[in-house]
């Protein structure tokens, strides 16, 4: 009795659907199927995977794209970091459910084309490939040509450059005026002062970062005049180039001036105040300018009397679908990031421009980057080799081991070019 | 259907989906990565190599390997007897409060740390360890202490993150053994006391034996929970990092499978875990179940 009166009085009134309303929803959903930028039957579906989830810039590249209604409609999905994605790639390509594209970091370019099998854009349609490529930089044509194949668009790129706590800075009494093209000597002495000047203040506690990674390493090596792999494919730790490069890396490291950390500790130190200066990627220029660093922006430090050779990182993206017609519509979306409207979208992200397309900085604190790029920018390290992807975390664990002083550094590059050997011999 | 037949269908039916979903999602893959570990073979190359016992060796002779076995090694070491013992300890300390709000607050306090996730544990102690500006430097400033890198340290990398993964996981056991300690009966306890037997004697002699079959699932859980849980924390908070000082194997085997695809190899480490655990259980059932009281 109790239950029934419950449901007889709470429950809401069912909705009433009259013959006249159905006819005018369904009016109404034939007359909007066409109109432009709507989803129809007959369009071809594709799938990006992604790095980026629906907050994102390239959600908007993607919804931009949709909405122009060219047949192809494209489903962002994200998939995770890059390991994430490309395990995902693998899986689904074995499956026989490969995504048509993907967000490639740069270090899986022999991957995606020798084992994944991105495609050769060229192959798909090579008047289409080559007028989507004339939207990028010339320079840019060989970072994303593995084994001659053209294996996707330069999305992504970013480059390393310093990042300074302007209030640190100026407590310490240094100068404003930051030079156009800074050097280590210049950057380590300013280290010196600000640990001289500022010891007891509320918050700073450390000089200076430099990234304990395998990118910036690959900076200093490339900007004292060596490589990791040279142009040749071939490894070079073991030069004086490299060498003298990886001392001046370590040096702030064994001076004290730098406590290596990873990543996220060195972003959350820097914006909290406790670390002065960090040298890190670009894109950061779109949120450590706006925190509570106030951070001012100067290029990566090259070593003095040595020509800079910076080099790049980021992602392409490419097309892995093996049907013909899921691959025409590919392009069709390629054409449409390579554009200027779709470059336009993209650029919030803040990498850099890598279009031909005239794109205003997205804050004056990218031009120490946007400098870099026109001065010329190397690839990030591709390792080779069936195993190559350890070569990342092998050279990764040698700049640790040589930057907490485990070995020195002419053993430490002695050493990881030898395991380095053995695995990209493989 | 005969009655006699649907009898005996019944049970089959009712255990059928767990049993199929335990070969599907266990035994399926336990089979791939045995025959993995014997092919050279990276899942799309029409070109399947047989490897025999090449991954194994391959795998043996690799110094990071060995260290990650070595840190294995060092982990469970560490972290077994720690969240065995010690939640036992805590547990004893809150049953004595049993009946108190005390109680309820203690043992709430010490367990929410184990419905924290990953994710957030390592992310919010990488911030207090953190070596530049963490609290834990902070505090130690104060007193005048020297600061320590911490888990950026190679030589304290496993001490953190076995820290962090007690913080995170001792919780469960504690509860485990509260919920053992609730089922003594008071009257034996009452019964030694009358008797003259001190603390420890009663402990020993009359808990420890009646709360024995919870003991020895704690600890052949704990094993199989120090292999695992350790990869959430070293995922988050060091990344296996400072140059492989806090890897495990099973963060060694994740790495190399699906970091670098060497399904190979990967599925080589997998299968020699299987067998050392599998060992080590066999050790924990033959040495220690005999002193277990189920009665």
């Amino acid at each position: 009795m109790v239950k029934d009166s419950i449901t007889t009085t709470k429950d809401p009134p069912m909705t009433q659907f009259s013959r006249r309303a159905i006819l005018a929803t369904g009016a109404a959903a034939f007359a909007t199927s066409f109109l432009p930028g709507r989803a129809r039957a007959s369009d071809v579906r594709l799938t990006v995977s992604s790095i980026w989830g629906a907050d994102k810039p390239f959600q908007k590249v993607v919804d931009a794209f949709n909405a122009k209604g060219l047949g192809v409609q494209v489903e962002n999905r994200f998939d995770g970091d890059y390991e994430a994605a490309t395990a995902k790639a693998l899986a689904g390509i074995a499956a026989g459910k490969a995504p048509d594209l993907m967000v490639t970091g740069w270090k899986f370019g022999y991957f995606a084309r020798r084992t994944l099998g991105a495609r050769d854009l060229r192959q798909i349609d090579e008047a289409r490939a080559a007028a989507i490529m004339e939207n990028f930089r010339p320079s840019l044509v060989p970072l994303v040509t593995i084994d001659q194949a053209l294996i996707g668009l330069p999305w992504a790129m970013s480059t390393p450059i310093t990042f300074i706590n302007s209030q640190l800075w100026a407590e310490a009494g240094l100068s404003p005026d930051l030079p156009e093209n800074p050097d280590t000597d210049w950057l380590y002495d300013a280290g010196r002062k600000l640990d001289a000047a500022l010891k007891g203040h509320a918050t700073y506690r450390s000089a200076l970062a430099l990234s304990n990674n395998e990118w910036t390493s690959q900076s200093f090596i490339q900007n004292a005049g060596g490589f990791i792999i040279d142009p040749e494919g071939r490894l070079a730790l073991e030069s004086d180039a490299a060498r003298a490069g990886m001392e001046a890396f370590c040096a702030p490291a064994h001076e004290g001036l730098w406590l290596p950390v990873s990543g996220k500790e060195q972003d959350a130190a820097f914006e909290a105040g406790a670390l002065a200066i960090c040298t890190t990627s670009s894109t950061r220029a779109v949120s450590f300018p706006q925190g509570p660093a106030k951070a001012i922006t100067a290029k990566f430090p090259g070593l003095a009397g040595h020509a800079r050779n910076m080099n790049s990182g980021g992602n392409f993206l490419a097309v892995y679908t093996q049907e013909a017609e899921r691959a025409q519509a590919a392009l069709s979306f390629l054409e449409f990031c390579a554009s200027k409207e779709g470059q336009m979208i993209w650029s919030e992200v803040g990498y850099l421009n890598t279009s031909t397309h005239e794109i205003p900085l997205i804050n004056a604190f990218m031009a120490p980057a946007e400098a870099q790029l026109q001065d010329g920018l190397s690839a990030e390290t591709i390792w080779p080799g069936k195993r190559g992807l350890e070569g990342q975390g092998i050279w990764r664990n040698w700049v640790t081991r040589m930057l907490t002083k485990e070995v020195s550094v002419a053993e430490g590059l002695k050493q990881a070019s030898a395991e380095l050997a053995l695995v990209l011999a493989d | 259907m005969q009655p006699g037949m649907m009898k005996r269908l019944v049970p089959w039916l009712f255990v059928g989906p767990a049993v199929l979903s335990v070969i599907i999602f266990l035994y399926g893959p336990m089979i791939a990565s045995l025959v993995l570990s014997v092919l050279d073979w990276n899942l799309l190359s029409p070109e399947i190599g047989f490897a025999g016992a090449d991954h194994y060796e391959a795998v043996l002779a690799r110094r990071d390997f060995r260290q990650a076995a070595w840190n294995t090694v060092l982990y469970c070491v560490i972290l077994i007897p720690a969240q065995i013992i010690l939640p036992l300890i805590f547990a004893l300390m809150i049953h004595g409060l049993r009946g108190s709000r005390m109680a309820v607050i203690y043992r709430s306090a010490l367990f929410l740390p184990t419905i924290v996730a990953y994710s957030v544990a390592g992310v919010a102690w990488s911030w207090l360890l953190n070596p530049v500006n963490g609290l834990f430097n902070e505090v130690l400033s104060a007193f005048g202490w020297p600061r320590s890198r911490w888990h950026t340290d190679p030589d304290l990398a496993i001490l953190a993150v076995s820290m962090v993964t007690f913080w995170k996981s001792f919780g469960l056991n504690m509860l485990l053994w509260l919920a053992a300690l609730a089922t003594v009966p008071q009257s034996l306890i009452e019964a030694a006391r009358l008797d003259g037997a001190g603390r420890l004697r009663m402990f020993f002699d009359l808990t420890l034996p009646l709360i024995s079959p919870t003991a020895f699932f704690i600890a052949v859980t704990t094993l199989f929970s120090v292999l695992d849980d350790i990869v959430g924390v070293v995922d988050v908070l060091t990344g296996g990092g400072p140059a492989g000082s806090s890897t495990n194997l099973l963060y060694y085997l994740w790495q190399q499978g699906l970091g670098y695809f060497q399904f190979g190899q990967a599925s080589a480490v997998a299968m020699m875990m299987i067998a050392a655990v599998l060992l080590v259980t066999w050790a924990q059932f033959a040495l220690v179940e005999r002193k277990v009281h189920y009665e």
